[in-house]
């Protein structure tokens, strides 16, 4: 990562820990949305210093709102998964949205009955989808926008 | 191609008499090989051991003897350096010419902004390590009687890194792009939102909590390590604030261009840097005080 792209990258850790910890929670179901997951998809505009971002936005996001260490554990999944938009941003950015939300509710669905032991898996298989499909899919909508004014993925790393 | 601007006295006397082609290639700079930052943060390891011995009693009359030593090397520096000091301001400020390929400082500012940030880190990291190796002391989190702090006023100071951050990422972009208006417009923007930041901690926050009795530094470990943190942390804002204020002047003294913008980008990365440790204070010290764990 160069020095130009630190401000990229704390732009999304920012916005990530920011809109998850500073905004009003909104819950679904098991699963309390977190606002700062919206902008995964982004990834595909803004590379490598978003992958990294988005994830040290999670793991701050986690210190203020988690207790039990294992979910401290979620940043390496949401990093595998936001690597998987990544490398797919060149073929299909909805295909890696997809990888995301599937990566990352399956880790939901098992952290979340260890986090919260009144929560069955099934409730919390269908939730942390839900709650996952809905975030993702809303900020892919948002990336469509942005690419048109931005550029195709690849073609630009964003302002610098 | 002149480099004369970042010399002190001794060497812009060679550059004055010294006519051609060689002056071009190379003049060596003042700084370049001054022995003072490596002595000092030597003295200043020495210092810190010695107040740690006098505190503690091991060897009082030694830890005096090791602060001392700290104290002659720095009036060492004071007599020997200050009086170019002017001369370097100046001509830092004055003679570097417009559009120039040089960068905005006569150094390498990626390896030395990158210095700076890992001696930040270092600090913080100290810093955020005593904090979580005293709290593991604690069998529940938070302690007994400790208060949930309100997060209005932060939640307000985090938006507004989040905006100062944005807004200088879109003013270096511009500057990139050679729209010097706009690259001015967004610095102002920055400063004056990066502004409200000790305001509104110094002015209002600290005095909320210390003058209501809500928190101060004397409530024990949360408010000790509150105010040790946000303190260094708003003190290293008002140093931002105070890099931004010299790259205004310097950018309404026509000093930056598309090919000219190193001191901007790295007074960005250092309010980028000091923004991304807010995030953790927000975590830890407000949202963190009201989990259990």
């Amino acid at each position: 990562m160069k020095l130009g792209d630190f401000g990229i990258f704390v732009i999304f850790a920012a916005v990530y820990a920011a809109g998850t910890l500073g905004l009003p929670k909104i819950s679904f179901m098991a699963y309390q949305i977190r606002i700062g997951e919206i902008p995964s998809a982004f990834v595909a505009l803004f590379g490598m210093p978003a992958v990294l971002g988005l994830t040290l936005g999670q793991f701050i996001a986690n210190l203020g709102l988690e207790s039990k260490p294992i979910a401290f554990l979620s940043p390496v999944f949401s990093f595998v998964g936001l690597l998987a938009i990544y490398y797919t941003r060149k073929m299909s950015t909805l295909a890696g949205c997809i990888a995301y939300i599937v990566i990352t509710g399956l880790w939901l669905s098992v952290m979340l009955p260890i986090v919260r032991p009144e929560v069955s898996t099934s409730q919390a298989a269908i939730s942390a989808f839900a709650e996952q499909f809905i975030t993702v899919i809303v900020g892919y909508l948002a990336y469509l926008v942005a690419a048109r004014s931005l550029g195709k993925p690849g073609q630009t790393s964003g302002p610098q | 191609m002149q480099r004369r601007w970042a010399q002190g006295s001794k060497l812009e006397h060679v550059a004055e008499t010294v006519h051609g082609e060689e002056v071009e290639k190379h003049v060596p700079e003042y700084y370049e090989h001054s022995i003072w930052p490596a002595l000092i943060a030597f003295a200043t390891g020495i210092a810190l051991t010695g107040l740690f011995m006098a505190f503690k009693g091991l060897i009082v009359p030694a830890g005096l003897l090791m602060m001392l030593s700290f104290a002659v090397v720095l009036i060492g520096f004071l007599y020997s350096d200050t009086r170019n000091w002017s001369s370097v301001v100046s001509k830092s400020f004055g003679r570097i010419p417009r559009d120039s390929i040089i960068g905005a400082f006569p150094v390498d500012i990626n390896l030395t902004i990158q210095l700076i940030i890992l001696t930040e880190l270092l600090l913080f990291g100290g810093a955020f390590g005593m904090y979580f190796a005293i709290r593991e002391q604690f069998t529940i989190w938070p302690p007994v009687g400790a208060p949930i702090l309100d997060d209005f006023i932060p939640r307000i100071q985090t938006l507004i890194l989040i905006s100062s951050s944005v807004l200088i990422e879109w003013a270096v972009w511009q500057l990139k792009q050679g729209r010097i208006t706009a690259f001015k417009a967004g610095l102002i923007g920055t400063t004056i939102l990066g502004s409200l930041f000790p305001v509104l901690q110094f002015g209002f926050e600290w005095p909320h909590l210390i003058l209501n009795g809500i928190l101060t530094p004397a409530t024990g470990f949360t408010g000790a390590s509150f105010f040790l943190l946000t303190g260094i942390h708003g003190a290293h804002v008002v140093a931002g604030l105070m890099a931004y204020a010299f790259v205004i002047i310097r950018a309404f003294m026509g000093q930056y261009s598309a090919k000219n913008y190193g001191f901007v980008e790295a007074t960005s990365t250092y309010w980028h840097f000091v923004h991304i440790i807010w995030l953790f204070l927000f975590a830890l010290l407000w949202q963190g005080s009201r989990i259990l764990g």
